[in-house]
């Protein structure tokens, strides 16, 4: 089990996040929304030990992860991927998986199920933005992680892939992994996320919690 | 007494290490890029000076003159072959190992030159100053007024003038320069031709100190820039004046108490004492690894 | 083969021992000025074993292997918190520490009848292996040649694993390999002594060859040089390093028309390769795509 426990950050003195906590159980599909600015990477840069919080404390099954650097999370099976996507420009996206020791068949498998065959020899400048996001989800997928971050993974999808993507996400992320997704787009929560937890902008921020039903309808 | 006569030596001479770090400081404060051919750009301020001597003719006034103005040339030059064509993040390599070539290649041309390696270098005669025990060498005076006012007129130019408000802007973001109206391009040719002339007036100050020049003197003021700088604080141009001054002061006085050849075995294993212990140096922000990471873009 | 040709090709030969272990140190990312240290230490340690005691080449070689890995460990640790120019200068530091301590060490000794040991800046003379072992200039040249040919097939092998995969991951981009659970620490620890390894055993070799060093022939240009090879040869590959140290010796060596002004045009030829190779002629991302074209491995 991860947990947050009343997490915030300031940069100098503006408060981005106060007073956050959040409870990931395996198998919950999070979503994490609010409007620009208000601390959602923040948020996955502390969960995944890039930042380091102003207060507060980060635990894996009850083990404090706090001054632990980021090698030590992506160990403990806690991924991500990033805002802006992070990919290793001299390499091939065949290249780029195999960086992770795991199991070939597993492999080919998420490749297969995520359409990346025809991409394979191209390097990330020659591959569209949207597939380069799809790329860094395989690549975290990879490691078959206990908690997965996923910083706004759909941006530019279209209708029908953004629905493909959603697809090949519940069906390629374990069952007994926790996924915290970020996300604009309230198709792809309302078909992946049980729970949506929303960041405020202004202090103090709050974190509301409902069914994506109720939260997205208002929208 | 000796203590005294020892410090202020030091610190005199020190003036000059503090403009040659300045140059540094100045390339890395504005550029985030390292000048391996500084000292050779200033070494070859130097020889075409010796070399037009005979030609020209007026003297030290002659000689300072083709210092700076070779040393401000080679700058440029320098700036326009290896650091402009490598202006992106990726650059950083590249642009230090083209300086690097070039810095062979400035040495070399020195060298060619320089026949006879060492030659005499114009000096000025000034008489020295002595009170309660204590002697002050008038061309060490001469060099530490004119270190002071190089160095004010540096700060008068970065913090009066437009000019001025450029080059710290895009030391800051080149974007922001850009959009203040500065030529990113030009700027980096002012940039390499400001700090050719500090040490251009430096490389004067030394040379006509010493009363000779060889071609050994490039490497030697690469490495007293660099150190100074390092010592200070990489970037920052008070950290380049502190550092500059206690490099004379330390040297000074290692070389009174010790003997000459414990000169360079302190100097190094100071620098690497601080970088060790306080990397960003004694006045710039201690940078590690872990504490950066936090101010990359994530 | 005359002995000039052997010669400037030993030389060669030598000097790319020199440039792989800064490939070493580049390929995780960091900039060293020092390589000659470990260089110095692997030709002082062979000098001592081979002239002073006695010892087996193969026993020279090893302990100047082993010295230099231990010595570019050392330094790692102590400025492993450092990166960029800073691990650069710190690297310098090093190099020129130890080259001006051996300037001042003097131990003088006079095995049958000739002056060998360590004497300061007259330096270390009489290291007779090859004439002891009647090695000519070419035997020599074989040796040299066998064991570079060897550390690049390893090399090579190396460059496809998983373990060198990260390294590179670590070099370029720090962040995103602890993303991925990599250490970058580990990775730079054992690569900087892996590189300091390299130049241990090339400096062996070069102490055996010169049959005389001195602390002024590890310099900072040696090191530098070393590196500036390596960076116009591209990271791409073990063979960039090699390419550029031809370019140098091999190529402008040979043009004895060139001989007085070698630096203006190498050091000229230099900025423009940069121009339009920025990263340099093996780059990682022709040797990937070429990768890409003869393997069409499997995901």
């Amino acid at each position: 089990m991860f947990e947050l426990r009343r997490i915030t950050k300031s940069f100098g003195g503006v408060h981005v996040l106060d007073d956050i906590s959040i409870v990931l159980k395996p198998g919950d599909r999070v979503g994490l929304s609010g409007g620009n600015g208000t601390g959602k990477s923040t948020l996955i840069n502390i969960a995944t030990g890039f930042l380091a919080p102003s207060s507060g404390q980060i635990l894996l099954d009850g083990h404090s992860l706090n001054d632990q650097p980021p090698w030590k999370y992506a160990r403990a099976g806690i991924r991500r991927s990033f805002q802006t996507s992070r990919l290793v420009p001299t390499l091939t996206v065949r290249d780029q998986f195999r960086f992770e020791t795991c199991d070939p068949a597993r492999r080919r498998q998420l490749v297969a199920h995520s359409a990346l065959e025809d991409v394979l020899d191209l390097f990330p400048f020659q591959v569209p933005l949207p597939v380069l996001r799809k790329i860094e989800v395989v690549r975290a997928l990879l490691a078959d992680p206990r908690v997965l971050f996923l910083d706004e993974p759909s941006a530019g999808l279209s209708g029908e892939e953004l629905s493909a993507f959603a697809r090949f996400l519940s069906r390629n992320v374990s069952g007994d992994a926790a996924l915290l997704i970020v996300e604009h787009r309230q198709d792809l929560m309302r078909v992946l996320v049980d729970e949506i937890v929303t960041l405020e902008s202004h202090v103090p921020s709050v974190a509301t919690a409902g069914k994506p039903a109720e939260a997205v309808g208002d929208a | 007494m000796d203590f005294l006569q020892t410090s202020i030596d030091g610190l005199l001479f020190g003036s000059a290490y503090a403009l040659l770090a300045l140059g540094f400081s100045l390339i890395f404060g504005i550029m985030k890029r390292i000048n391996l051919a500084y000292g050779s750009s200033l070494l070859f301020g130097g020889a075409l000076a010796v070399w037009l001597e005979p030609i020209i003719g007026w003297g030290a006034v002659g000689v300072f003159l083709v210092t700076v103005l070779g040393a401000a040339f080679a700058g440029i030059y320098v700036e326009r072959l290896c650091f402009s064509p490598h202006l992106g993040k990726t650059g950083v390599m590249a642009s230090m190992i083209a300086s690097f070539a070039i810095w062979m290649q400035l040495d070399e041309i020195s060298s060619q030159l320089l026949p006879h390696r060492t030659h005499s270098f114009a000096g000025i005669d000034i008489e020295a100053v002595s009170f309660s025990g204590i002697i002050l060498r008038g061309d060490q005076i001469l060099h530490f007024w004119v270190a002071v006012v190089a160095i004010g007129a540096l700060y008068w130019t970065l913090y009066r003038t437009r000019f001025g408000l450029l080059l710290r802007a895009s030391a800051d973001d080149p974007d922001t320069a850009y959009l203040l109206g500065g030529k990113v391009a030009r700027l980096g040719m002012a940039t390499f031709g400001l700090a050719g002339v500090l040490g251009g007036i430096a490389a004067f100050l030394i040379l006509s100190s010493d009363g000779q020049i060889t071609p050994h003197f490039g490497l030697w003021s690469t490495f007293k820039g660099l150190i100074a700088m390092m010592l200070g604080g990489v970037g920052s141009l008070p950290g380049a004046i502190v550092g500059g001054l206690l490099l004379g002061f330390a040297e000074a006085h290692v070389t009174f108490y010790l003997g000459a050849e414990f000169r360079d075995i302190l100097t190094f294993g100071l620098l690497l004492l601080i970088l060790v212990l306080r990397p960003g140096g004694l006045l710039g922000e201690a940078i590690y690894r872990t504490g950066r990471l936090a101010a990359e873009r994530i | 083969m005359s002995l000039y040709v052997a010669s400037t090709l030993t030389n060669v030969a030598l000097i790319s021992f020199l440039a792989l272990s800064a490939y070493l140190v580049l390929v995780v990312g960091e900039v060293s000025f020092g390589q000659q240290a470990f260089f110095a230490i692997g030709a002082y340690v062979t000098a001592t074993v081979t002239a002073i005691f006695g010892g087996h080449i193969i026993l020279a070689l090893f302990l100047s292997t082993i010295a230099g890995g231990l010595a570019a460990l050392l330094l790692a640790a102590l400025v492993i918190r450092l990166s960029g120019l800073y691990f650069a200068i710190a690297s310098l530091c090093f190099a020129e520490l130890l080259r001006l301590t051996l300037l001042r060490i003097r131990i003088p000794l006079e095995i049958d009848g000739r002056s060998t040991g360590m004497d300061g800046p007259e330096g270390f003379s009489n290291i007779r292996w090859i004439f002891e072992n009647d090695f000519e200039v070419t035997d020599f040249l074989i040796l040299t040649v066998v064991c570079l040919l060897a550390l690049l097939l390893l090399l090579f092998y190396f460059e496809r694993t998983t373990v060198m995969l990260r390294a590179r991951l670590v070099g370029r981009d720090s962040l995103l390999a602890q993303s991925l659970g990599v250490r970058p620490d580990h990775y730079r620890m054992a690569f900087i002594g892996l590189s300091g390894m390299v130049a241990g055993f090339g400096g062996a070799l070069f102490a055996l060859f010169n049959t005389h060093i001195e602390p002024q022939m590890f310099g900072v240009m040696l090191g530098v040089h070393a590196l500036a090879y390596t960076v116009i040869g591209g990271l791409g590959a073990p063979l960039g390093p090699l390419i550029g140290v031809g370019i140098d010796i091999g190529l402008l060596e040979s043009i004895r028309a060139l001989s007085e002004y070698r630096m203006i045009a190498f050091g000229g030829l230099v900025a423009v390769l940069l121009i339009i190779f920025p990263q340099g002629l093996l780059s990682p991302r022709a040797v990937n795509r070429l990768w890409g074209r003869i393997r069409r491995r499997d995901v």
